[in-house]
């Protein structure tokens, strides 16, 4: 009897959403999978469990937070871009790093535009870029004078080869002439102690590990990047003002998923997830990470992916990087 | 004076109730791996790491720390009543301790292996507290160049300090060293020896490294070797050593506190060597030599307190220096690693509750194991009549939880199984783990840093002799090597480990 009901009500259901056409296909009918491509406690792993629960409440489906660590992100990229296309599998990841692989690595075993199918932005939070404080300069110009006077003297502490730091010192060594060298270090936790214990003198980090060291003097900040002041020391100048090249370098996070998944589905997922980051909670949270939300259309991430490929392929080819 | 505020900085961490209640159960699991032979501190501090992954960092490490010096205490209780060693550390407790139960005096054997282990415990947080505050100022001399150096003196210490053959030690020492250098190297970015395997591009874990280690392979060996657990028979009412008895144990516990805390702080030492050495200086001072081996009762005091301050001693270098001078210290780094602190000089000063708030638990420990171990020795008692059959299957399934948790990877599980495989066939050439584990973690750190260092100074290689701090630490590993090779010496240390 029961089971005869239910069929019942299921044919009566197929011929509703039959009427209702395209919008079959943006039904979740299984648990959906956020895989972070990075060891958790990371930007990236702190927002998809944050995110997670609460789309979980509006697509009612659970949500699995899923870790594939591994350097550059390619191990967890790799796994969305082979999973079906049917929306039920999303990569948070940061989008320079990822825009970055396909000129560092020559044997990426996935394509970052065709493989991989743009969700939405969620947040960017900008580097801080300060030395030591027994370096002689205040500002990037006196910075730049200082090598200039003593080439060869500054060291630069990045987060690792071919990281987005050590793209930006990159970049900084070309357009302003600075002769500092760049010592690599596991992650920007390390690169931080090296520069306060003067082991290496200058530095560009996410702000928000970085602004306690300023604040307490064990470093003097120069300048942030992107756009808007730091609310903890607003007296640095921005990127923006002072007109550097990459002025948006930073983290930028956002959500793929795999290729083939239907525009409607991306265009559902893209919805909800905007709505959940238009929660007070979860904008809250990621003001407290340092970071200002960014969220936009799929084809804003989709643009923004095709400038940051350029954008760092060219400074990596200068160098000749290559991480295979 | 800074050391009182400092320790009253300690005693302030370590009395929060989350960290007595987890120093608590740091010395209850201790005693309970003491107890039961087969498994090892190092075992069950392998297995409970990942679990430590969401606890703050102080609680971690004081719970962790409690395993360590917990364990020395219950594996005396098995060796005197037994006869089977708890631990290694507790080996020599066996000549006297047994001997002293077949006597039916069980109940003084082993209140004074307890007495003997408060009194190195308090003497030794003591000595840790003091001997840290003048290391402290290394924090702001150690770049590069010094730790390269310093990673050498570990492991050469590794090799001279190792039980058994030189030759086995090196090679485990390089062995560590090469699968450490498995993953993306940092100074070029570039991936080494992963096979093409994306999940090997961090390396291969520690904790899968460690747990198949020191978990199943000590496990499998275990089964291998059936043990005779027969009990004799004990009284608790008997309790107390006599007048006489602690009279003649003072001397015999402040010479074996002083042994094992020289000893523990030694790369390499630690517990086991330093119950040895106590046993041995205890036998030479004595006037009535014959009675050790018959049931001297100095003979299960003083190799009692060394094993305990050595125990306890052997977290000088990790907590000051960041070097790990043995197996579980190897371990204690890797706890702090998962709560993103890089251990180093810089652990004191940038994190003061957690370095104070161990050292403080330390103490409280101790006093918690003597609680533990006296009044409630019945029950440890009864714990050795759980069968391994139970038991095992369940300490494999936690091994098996323990890893996937880290990083909710099936591989990992793989990789601890391999491991775990070669643990065994090391065990079975008679190779020690432990040298291989210090290769394993100082062994990348080394190359890092020693690239680093050029990279630095722009490619000369002076920059390690010209610093001062670098060039003395070059000179200590100089030293131990020559120790090493002199032919007197030689002789010297085979005996020490014959013994």
């Amino acid at each position: 009897m029961l089971t005869r009901r239910s069929t019942l009500g299921g044919i009566l259901l197929a011929a509703v959403s039959l009427g209702a056409a395209p919008a079959a296909a943006q039904n979740f009918t299984k648990q959906v999978n956020i895989i972070v491509p990075y060891a958790p406690g990371g930007s990236s792993d702190i927002l998809a469990r944050l995110i997670g629960p609460k789309l979980s409440e509006a697509i009612g489906q659970p949500v699995i937070v899923e870790n594939k660590p591994s350097s550059s992100g390619n191990v967890g990229a790799d796994f969305v871009a082979r999973a079906p296309g049917d929306g039920h599998t999303l990569l948070i990841t940061d989008v320079g790093t990822l825009a970055s692989t396909p000129n560092l690595f020559k044997k990426l075993s996935f394509n970052v535009q065709t493989d991989l199918v743009p969700v939405g932005m969620v947040m960017f939070a900008p580097y801080l870029f300060a030395v030591h404080p027994s370096v002689p300069a205040a500002s990037l110009q006196e910075l730049i004078a200082y090598d200039k006077a003593n080439p060869g003297k500054l060291n630069v502490a990045t987060s690792g080869v071919g990281s987005v730091q050590h793209l930006t010192a990159l970049v900084f060594t070309k357009k302003y002439g600075i002769k500092w060298g760049i010592v690599p270090y596991k992650g920007g936790a390390a690169a931080v102690r090296a520069v306060v214990a003067n082991e290496s003198n200058v530095i560009f980090n996410g702000a928000i590990a970085t602004q306690p060291f300023v604040v307490q003097n064990q470093m003097k900040g120069l300048a942030v990047s992107g756009d808007k002041k730091l609310a903890a020391l607003p007296n640095l100048p921005t990127f923006k003002e002072m007109d550097t090249p990459v002025y948006d370098t930073g983290s930028w996070q956002g959500f793929f998923t795999s290729k083939g998944t239907p525009a409607p589905m991306v265009a559902r997922l893209n919805s909800e997830i905007r709505k959940v980051l238009a929660t007070p909670e979860v904008s809250k949270r990621i003001v407290d990470l340092g970071g200002e939300l960014k969220d936009g259309t799929p084809e804003d991430l989709s643009k923004f992916v095709t400038s940051a490929i350029a954008q760092w392929g060219e400074v990596i080819k200068a160098e000749g990087l290559s991480l295979d | 004076m800074d050391l009182f505020a400092n320790l009253a900085t300690g005693f302030a961490v370590a009395f929060t109730p989350i960290n007595l209640a987890f120093c608590f159960l740091g010395v209850l699991i201790g005693t309970l791996v003491g107890v039961l032979p087969g498994i090892a501190p190092i075992t069950t501090i392998a297995i409970l790491l990942p679990f430590t992954f969401s606890l703050p960092p102080a609680s971690s490490l004081i719970m962790l720390s409690g395993i360590f010096y917990g364990a020395q205490y219950g594996g005396s209780t098995t060796a005197i009543l037994v006869n089977v060693p708890g631990e290694s550390s507790a080996v020599v407790t066996c000549l006297d301790g047994h001997q002293m139960a077949r006597q039916g005096r069980a109940g003084p054997a082993l209140a004074m292996a307890a007495i003997a282990s408060f009194v190195a415990g308090t003497i030794a947080t003591i000595i840790i507290a003091t001997a840290s505050v003048p290391m402290s100022w290394l924090a702001l001399k150690f770049a590069a160049a010094e730790y390269f150096s310093l990673m050498v003196l570990g492991l050469t210490g590794a090799v001279v300090l190792a039980h058994g053959s030189p030759a086995k030690a090196v090679a485990m020492v390089l062995m560590g060293l090469l699968l450490g250098l498995v993953g993306i190297d940092v100074n070029s970015g570039l991936p080494r020896m992963t096979l093409g395997i994306g999940e090997l591009g961090d390396g291969i874990g520690f904790v899968p490294v460690a747990i198949g280690l020191f978990g199943i392979a000590e496990l499998a060996v275990a089964l291998g070797s059936p043990q005779d657990r027969s009990l004799l028979a004990f009284k608790a009412r008997n309790l107390w050593p006599s007048r006489e008895d602690i009279r003649i144990c003072i001397a015999p516990i402040l010479r074996g506190t002083a042994i094992g805390s020289v000893l523990g702080v030694l790369p390499g030492g630690g517990a086991a060597l330093s119950s040895f050495a106590a046993y041995a200086v205890e036998k030479k001072v004595s006037r009535t030599p014959e009675r050790f081996g018959r049931g001297a009762i100095e003979g299960v005091a003083s190799p009692e307190a060394a094993n305990n301050a050595g125990a306890q001693t052997s977290f000088i270098p990790l907590l000051t220096l960041g070097i790990p001078g043995n197996a579980i210290m190897a371990l204690m780094v890797g706890a702090l690693m998962i709560q993103g602190i890089q251990p180093g000089p810089q652990v004191m000063t940038e994190q003061p509750q957690l370095f104070w708030g161990v050292i403080a638990s330390m103490w409280l420990g101790n006093l918690m194991l003597i609680v533990l171990n006296l009044p409630m020795i019945g029950l440890w008692v009864s714990l050795l009549r759980i069968p391994y059959r139970v038991m095992f299957p369940a300490i494999v399934l936690f091994c098996c939880i323990g890893t996937y948790s880290i990083n909710n990877s099936v591989f990992d599980i793989w990789i601890m199984l391999l491991f775990g495989l070669l643990g065994v066939f090391l065990i079975k050439v008679g190779a020690e783990p432990a040298p291989f584990v210090l290769g394993f973690i100082l062994g990348p750190l080394m190359e890092e840093n020693f690239r680093r260092a050029m990279n630095l100074s722009r490619g000369d290689p002076m920059v390690f002799v010209e610093r001062p701090i670098s060039a003395v630490l070059l000179l200590m590993s100089l030293a131990l090597l020559v120790i090493l090779i002199l032919p007197a010496v030689r002789a010297k240390r085979e005996q020490v480990f014959q013994e």
